[in-house]
């Protein structure tokens, strides 16, 4: 790939991700990102129903499209992505 | 202005009477509109501009998963028009719950407000209307949601009716504070706060019954929007019945259609301010952007007063009175 298109990025760490899916589910849900644990079970801890799990996703797509061309998160997948940890460990093992 | 970007794929009549009330719209009213659609489907569209869509939301499609799959679609198209600054709103008649997602996920939520809410108007006979929120958005509701509805409602009373200092109620069972579920009585403590009505400028006037919704007592009316989009759907029936049977005692006999011709002109006034393709459609208050919702069977006369609505939204920037009222 030509040199002027392609951009060496960094490999994106477990712990970006969390603060990622952090950012942005405290911007939804208008709370501050400190107070949302790995463990928290979006629906129970947090009140985030599917339309702010959407919300979520599409977050993060749009953060990753650029650092992971065609990074994307399958619909089908989106049911047994339960808690913040299910969300980061799913993108870890997306972006491989 | 920019144009209001038009849906027009979406509604049971689609395309035929969403062009045609686009035209009309654009040539009567002198509104710059633009079509989103399958150009090869829309048939004569006169002079307006076409942003190409390949997909369409069907009516019954599942929201939020349609909106992530069909990214061509003709509302996610519209919505990001508004976003990109292609638009300034949009009017769809398409799938209800498809054009929120649409303008949630591409225009984005207004800060402070945790759900956008449908307000819709209810024609008041000789007054002006009373707005409904929410009329079918969130089923479920947080008490401090109805304070932001109520916030959201005074905003849009005043913008679209003039209405200076709108009294706001909570419906209810009963007028006295204790009535209600544990669900209401918890909003109708958030609501007592005086903080919300004072930043609003709007008067909080305690709980209303589903019997006022229709009168003069009352200019906004906050409530979850299972009950909201009940009350709405038995208003609509219910106008309607009273109609036909009106119509059918009219038809008895020859002295009553005389009558009846009598009236007619009186008749017709009272029809046109009930119809709902009078009412201008709904609007998804808390996005970034005017978002009309216009009914799934909307002609094309619904489809021009819908634009209309759109335009004098944008027009004394109600969303930047929402913005400002959703963090004062």
């Amino acid at each position: 790939m030509p040199a002027e298109t392609h951009v060496e990025q960094n490999p994106i760490g477990r712990d970006e991700i969390v603060a990622l899916v952090k950012d942005r589910l405290a911007e939804i849900l208008e709370i501050e990102p400190t107070g949302i644990k790995e463990g928290d079970a979006f629906a129970e801890d947090l009140d985030a129903d599917s339309l702010a799990l959407i919300e979520l996703v599409e977050g993060i797509e749009e953060e990753l499209a650029e650092r992971s061309v065609g990074f994307r998160i399958e619909d089908e997948d989106l049911e047994d992505l339960r808690t913040v940890r299910d969300a980061v460990d799913y993108v870890v093992a997306k972006l491989g | 202005m920019l144009p209001i970007a038009v849906d027009a794929m979406g509604g049971d009549h689609a395309p035929g009477e969403i062009v045609a009330g686009a035209r009309r719209a654009a040539e009567e009213l002198g509104v710059p509109v633009v079509l989103v659609g399958r150009s090869a489907e829309l048939g004569d569209t006169g002079a307006l501009p076409v942003i190409e869509a390949s997909e369409v939301i069907a009516m019954d499609a599942e929201p939020g998963s349609s909106v992530r799959r069909m990214k061509d679609s003709s509302l996610v198209r519209a919505a990001e028009a508004v976003r990109d600054g292609q638009a300034s709103a949009m009017v769809s008649a398409g799938n209800t719950g498809a054009t929120m997602a649409s303008a949630l996920l591409r225009m984005g939520r207004i800060k402070g407000i945790n759900r956008p809410a449908i307000a819709t108007p209810i024609p008041v006979p000789g007054s002006t209307p009373t707005t409904l929120l929410d009329a079918g958005a969130n089923a479920e509701c947080k008490p401090d949601w109805l304070v932001e509805f109520a916030r959201m409602g005074a905003v849009y009373a005043r913008d679209r009716f003039g209405i200076q200092r709108p009294r706001v109620g909570l419906l209810s069972i009963g007028e006295e504070a204790g009535k209600g579920s544990p669900f209401v009585k918890e909003c109708f403590a958030a609501l007592s706060d005086p903080a919300w009505a004072a930043a609003s400028d709007s008067e909080w006037i305690g709980n209303v019954e589903g019997r006022d919704v229709m009168t003069d007592e009352v200019d906004v009316i906050v409530t979850d929007g299972f009950t909201g989009n009940v009350t709405l759907k038995t208003l609509e029936g219910a106008m309607r019945a009273l109609i036909g049977r009106l119509l059918v005692a009219i038809d008895t006999d020859d002295d009553t259609r005389a009558a009846g011709a009598a009236l007619a002109p009186a008749l017709d006034t009272m029809v046109a301010e009930l119809h709902p393709d009078s009412v201008g459609g709904a609007l998804l208050l808390g996005v970034k952007g005017v978002c009309v919702i216009s009914h799934g069977s909307s002609s094309a006369d619904a489809m021009v007063n819908a634009i209309r609505v759109a335009a004098e939204m944008v027009e004394v920037n109600m969303v930047d009175h929402l913005t400002a009222a959703a963090i004062d």
